[in-house]
């Protein structure tokens, strides 16, 4: 005789279960601490070394000229999210946020510049 | 109650034919029956809702929300998908045989709009006295000759995807035509009589609990003609990419996947009709034609829950594995089946005549 | 090791004066160079001696003059290569498709990259490159031009392989082209078909061929992590890791132990998702989408878990040259443990079904089988190898990071065909389950990471590791410089998929997916 598969009682079961997906964007995940998401580059700790550069992965890094000392800035389109500029950085001076909505239709959106005021620079 | 109706509305367009005047009677309550409700538009709205219920069951049973941005709770969605497949680029492909590629959706689609004149949806059928002993059979063969139009889409569109398709389809409903017409005569036994009108008004309980055995073997078989989970393998999308339908875009596509939904209606439409007692049902106060389109209705969402039931729990069968459940379990079970249902008659048969 | 040396001692007896030097590759790996035509010899003693010996690899590497060809032969649990040399204007070599005929793609690899003729191949066509690719110019070769290369130059011949109809005249041609919704990644199988039965299967990679073992020469060890990392998705902590390793063999570096734990943990997590990939995979192919919805459903509790322990779902970023770049917190092990063990009623729930449900035996029961004998010919490894019953397994053969202190079984079934491999992977979930909860138990405290210097000294090393699909073989040279010499990754499915044309002829096209949802492949890995 066959045997009765146990997915029959598992679907009918499942008609009156909570679904399990939810209804992005009106709810929105959760993320947990030590996400790698964009980064927040904390311009008073930076000395201008260029290791985050230099050890790059994909050349991500830039470093540009901010009132005569060098600073890196981030590009987003090339960036892989690896963090290991953020390890090479010898004063901690990057690190990761919550924020993983980053597209973006214009190119300009998508860099973090070194600037004094704001931590994250021109992002969205 | 639905009887009364039926012969108050008979009598008043009768009585136009028999003025003797030859003219043509546009008739506006004929008019008002064939294009808006129950005809034309209201088959065409309740497709579509079925097919969002079914999407919905669907998805609940795999644990996900399914439909959800158009419209509230997602109602309007196969509206929204029907009129994006309209608006898009119509490409005919270089080699096809013209007339068949392009006609074989729209006729097929007419075909089985066309079964629904003989269903009695809200108590009587669409043109009324169009009911006449046989017309059961006149369905089932319109079924049969629409589903090979649809083969026939396939056939016409010379890609190997969709000869595949085409040939599935043709061998798949060849197979099981047979144990649905057999079972279809179960309750025309039943009844003693192959109309469906009448077998509907004849159904004091419903023959599902007379027969039921019939009903199971009918409803596997329907799934089958339907080419839904498990007998889903002529437009099996990991296999064959899309069957028969490969070729098609813009415009016929909508009308082919128009006439797929349709069928899915009126297979269940059949069932509920010849099994569950049609839209009969207690009426409760006001008119008994909105109380009997409201049973029909809720009877054909019951099936339809059912049937995607069955399409959830199973995996997809070869065809070579569904024609030898066909070959060796569905007819010999039919045939069995259908002989039971004659010895049930006989046996009921002095109690109500 | 034992029976290595005795291997090694009577294969020099019988060389003799053909063999030229032996030296040990890092770690603890023999390598023996030979005369020109005694490879064959060598291979063929091998063979004798050990009937389940199979070829791992064909590494080519470009040594300026000449271009030194190194066979890794995988026998006795361990790795013998025989290497030997041509010189780079003409190199010929004879083939050893004949000996061992899961050589094939591995020799035909070997002359598309870098231009060495191997004569007495049976099927010598382009493997990897596209069909326009020009004719003389071999990619891996230190001095070749690739930068401007115009497209669609001199003799290129255009896919003519795939006629509409063969010459047998009933055979219609049903190409399994590059995009079907079947495959989850781009590559080309001409399915020459009789009716609904397949009678030939001629497959085309290198669809998603991105060059990366020629691109890892170009950047230094710490960003070569990052670029292998993204040869496959699904398997990254494995490739991650057998770099990192061989990396620090050649240095000569020790990882603590809490890394090796802290890696272990990692590379289980990693198994434990892509095999729960591949069945929802499997459960779509063979049409049961609710068996797809509901296993990737139970899949989610492991994506957070590796995103709360690493900062991302998919591609993990944790291993490191020294260990692993962060710890795993104190107070998140309960809740692993908690999960792992929802986990592991749910995978009861699922065994009980692919046990009982009878659409979906009937669908992989004796479907596409792999007798033994051919998954020994072909040098199949993983799942498909355990699944016709041969036992190999790197964690238990060699063992890495810290699988020789965890007790676990090595799973394998003898059916050989699609439900026996969807079975092993169903059962090394939970093998994988308990061995990280063992590690949990028993993580040790201290240091996650040393420190290494940027410089890798020269040297060579080979490392392996069990990734999900299979064994993952790394051969890495140093020279000395901070950009490695050549870095040779040989992936599982590339093994793999050989034995698939040889599964397929026979069945029907129905099972055609279904058979390859079993095989697991993963076209990125195996065209890098």
């Amino acid at each position: 005789m066959v045997r009765v598969s146990p997915i029959l009682r598992e679907v009918l079961a499942h008609i009156f279960k909570k679904p399990a997906t939810q209804k992005y964007p009106e709810v929105k995940p959760k993320v947990p601490s030590g996400f790698r998401g964009k980064q927040i580059f904390n311009i008073s700790l930076c000395i201008g070394c260029g290791l985050c550069a230099r050890d790059c992965p994909a050349k991500a890094i830039e470093m540009v000229n901010v009132e005569g000392k060098m600073r890196p800035l981030f590009h987003l389109d090339r960036c892989i999210f690896c963090y290991q500029c953020a390890e090479s950085c010898p004063r901690g001076a990057i690190a990761s946020s919550e924020i993983f909505e980053l597209a973006s239709a214009s190119k300009s959106n998508l860099v973090v510049k070194p600037k004094e005021e704001s931590a994250d620079g021109g992002g969205q | 109650m639905c009887q009364q109706s039926l012969q108050a509305l008979t009598h008043v367009s009768h009585a136009q034919i028999d003025e003797g005047e030859l003219r043509v009677s546009l008739d506006f309550t004929l008019i008002f029956r064939i294009l808006i409700f129950p005809g034309f538009t209201f088959i065409l709205l309740l497709t579509m809702f079925c097919d969002w219920v079914e999407r919905k069951i669907e998805a609940r049973m795999q644990n996900r929300i399914g439909p959800m941005y158009t419209g509230p709770a997602g109602v309007l969605q196969p509206l929204a998908d029907f009129i994006k497949l309209l608006i898009k680029e119509d490409i005919v492909p270089f080699n096809v045989r013209n007339f068949v590629f392009k006609f074989a959706p729209i006729i097929s689609l007419s075909f089985f709009i066309f079964s629904f004149v003989f269903l009695p949806i809200d108590g009587a059928n669409i043109i009324f006295d169009s009911c006449f002993e046989g017309d059961l059979i006149l369905v089932l063969t319109l079924v049969s000759i629409a589903n090979f139009l649809l083969f026939l889409s396939g056939w016409s569109s010379t890609n190997p995807y969709s000869v595949i398709g085409a040939t599935r389809v043709l061998t798949q409903l060849t197979a099981y035509d047979i144990p649905l017409f057999i079972l279809a005569l179960a309750p025309a036994f039943l009844a003693g009589s192959l109309s469906i009108s009448t077998i509907v008004s004849r159904q004091h309980i419903p023959f599902a609990l007379m027969i039921p055995w019939a009903f199971a073997l009918f409803i596997v078989a329907l799934q089958a003609e339907l080419e839904k989970d498990p007998f889903d393998v002529p437009h099996a999308e990991t296999e064959i990419v899309a069957g028969y339908e490969t070729e098609y875009t813009g415009r016929r596509l909508a009308f082919l996947k128009l006439a797929k939904d349709v069928q899915i209606v009126l297979g269940a439409a059949i069932a509920v009709e010849l099994f569950l007692g049609g839209p009969h049902g207690p009426v409760f106060y006001g008119s008994s034609a909105f109380w009997c389109t409201l049973w029909f209705t809720f009877k054909l969402l019951v099936v339809i829950a059912f049937t995607e039931y069955l399409t959830c729990i199973f995996a997809r069968l070869r065809i070579d594995q569904v024609l030898s459940v066909n070959w060796r379990l569905l007819l010999p079970l039919s045939l069995l089946s259908l002989a039971a249902a004659a010895g049930v008659s006989l046996w009921l048969n002095p109690l109500w005549r | 090791m034992r029976d290595v040396s005795v291997v090694l001692k009577d294969l020099s007896n019988i060389l003799g004066s053909k063999m030229i030097q032996t030296r040990i590759l890092r770690p603890e790996k023999i390598y023996m160079r030979v005369q020109v035509g005694a490879h064959r010899d060598a291979i063929k003693f091998i063979l004798k001696r050990d009937e389940d010996a199979g070829i791992s690899a064909i590494t080519g590497v470009d040594l300026g003059e000449k271009i030194e060809l190194m066979y890794h032969i995988r026998t006795h649990g361990t790795i013998i290569t025989i290497g030997t040399e041509v010189s780079k204007n003409n190199a010929k070599i004879e083939s050893i498709t004949d000996l061992i005929p899961g050589a094939n793609f591995h020799e035909r690899e070997v002359s598309d990259l870098l231009g060495v003729i191997f004569e007495g191949h049976p099927d010598p066509k382009r493997l990897i490159l596209p069909e326009d690719w020009p004719r003389n110019i071999f990619p891996l070769r230190k001095d070749a031009p690739i930068t401007n290369i115009p497209s669609k130059m001199g003799d290129s011949e255009c896919s003519g392989d795939v006629k509409q109809v063969s010459g047998d005249e009933r055979l219609i041609n049903v190409v399994m082209g590059p995009q079907h919704p079947a495959l989850i990644e781009p590559e080309r199988f001409s399915l020459r078909v009789e009716g609904e039965i397949v009678r030939q299967v001629e497959p085309r990679i290198g669809y998603v061929h991105r060059g990366i073992e020629k691109a890892t020469e170009n950047r230094t060890y710490l960003q070569n992590i990052y670029l292998v990392e993204r040869i496959c998705g699904i398997c990254n902590a494995a490739h991650t890791v057998c770099f990192c390793q061989a990396v620090e063999a050649i240095m000569g570096v020790n990882i603590p132990p809490r890394a090796k734990y802290l890696r272990t943990i990692i590379l289980e997590l990693n198994r434990i998702h892509s095999h729960m990939l591949l069945l929802g995979h499997a459960g779509l192919e063979i049409g049961y989408e609710t068996l797809f919805h509901y296993i990737w459903r139970d899949r989610e509790p492991i994506m957070g878990i590796m995103e709360n322990l690493t900062g991302n779902r998919v591609i993990t970023s944790f291993i490191t040259i020294g260990g692993v770049r962060r710890d795993l917190r104190e107070e998140y092990i309960p809740i692993i443990k908690t999960e792992l063990d929802k986990l592991k009623d749910k995978m009861n729930f699922y065994r009980r079904l692919f046990e009982n449900d009878s659409t979906i035996k009937v669908r992989t029961k004796g479907i596409g089988v792999l007798s033994k004998q051919d998954a020994l010919k072909l040098c199949v490894v993983g799942p498909v190898a355990r699944g016709s019953g041969v036992r190999i397994d790197v964690r238990k053969d060699e063992p890495y990071a810290a699988y020789n202190e965890i007790e676990f079984n090595v799973i394998t079934y003898d059916d050989g065909d699609s439900w026996a491999r969807f079975m092993v992977r169903l059962d090394e979930i939970v093998e994988s389950i308990n061995i990280i909860q063992y590690a949990l138990n028993h993580l040790p405290s201290g240091p996650y990471r040393v420190r290494v210097p940027r410089t890798v000294p020269a040297g060579e090393a080979i490392s392996r590791v069990e990734a999900p699909r299979g064994e993952l073989f790394y051969y890495v040279k140093s020279n000395g410089s901070s950009y490695p010499e050549r870095v040779k990754i040989r992936t599982p499915t590339f093994s793999n998929i050989p034995s698939f044309i040889h599964i397929a002829e026979g069945c029907n096209i129905a099972d055609v997916p279904a058979i390859f949802a079993s095989l697991d492949p993963c076209f990125s890995c195996t065209d890098r």
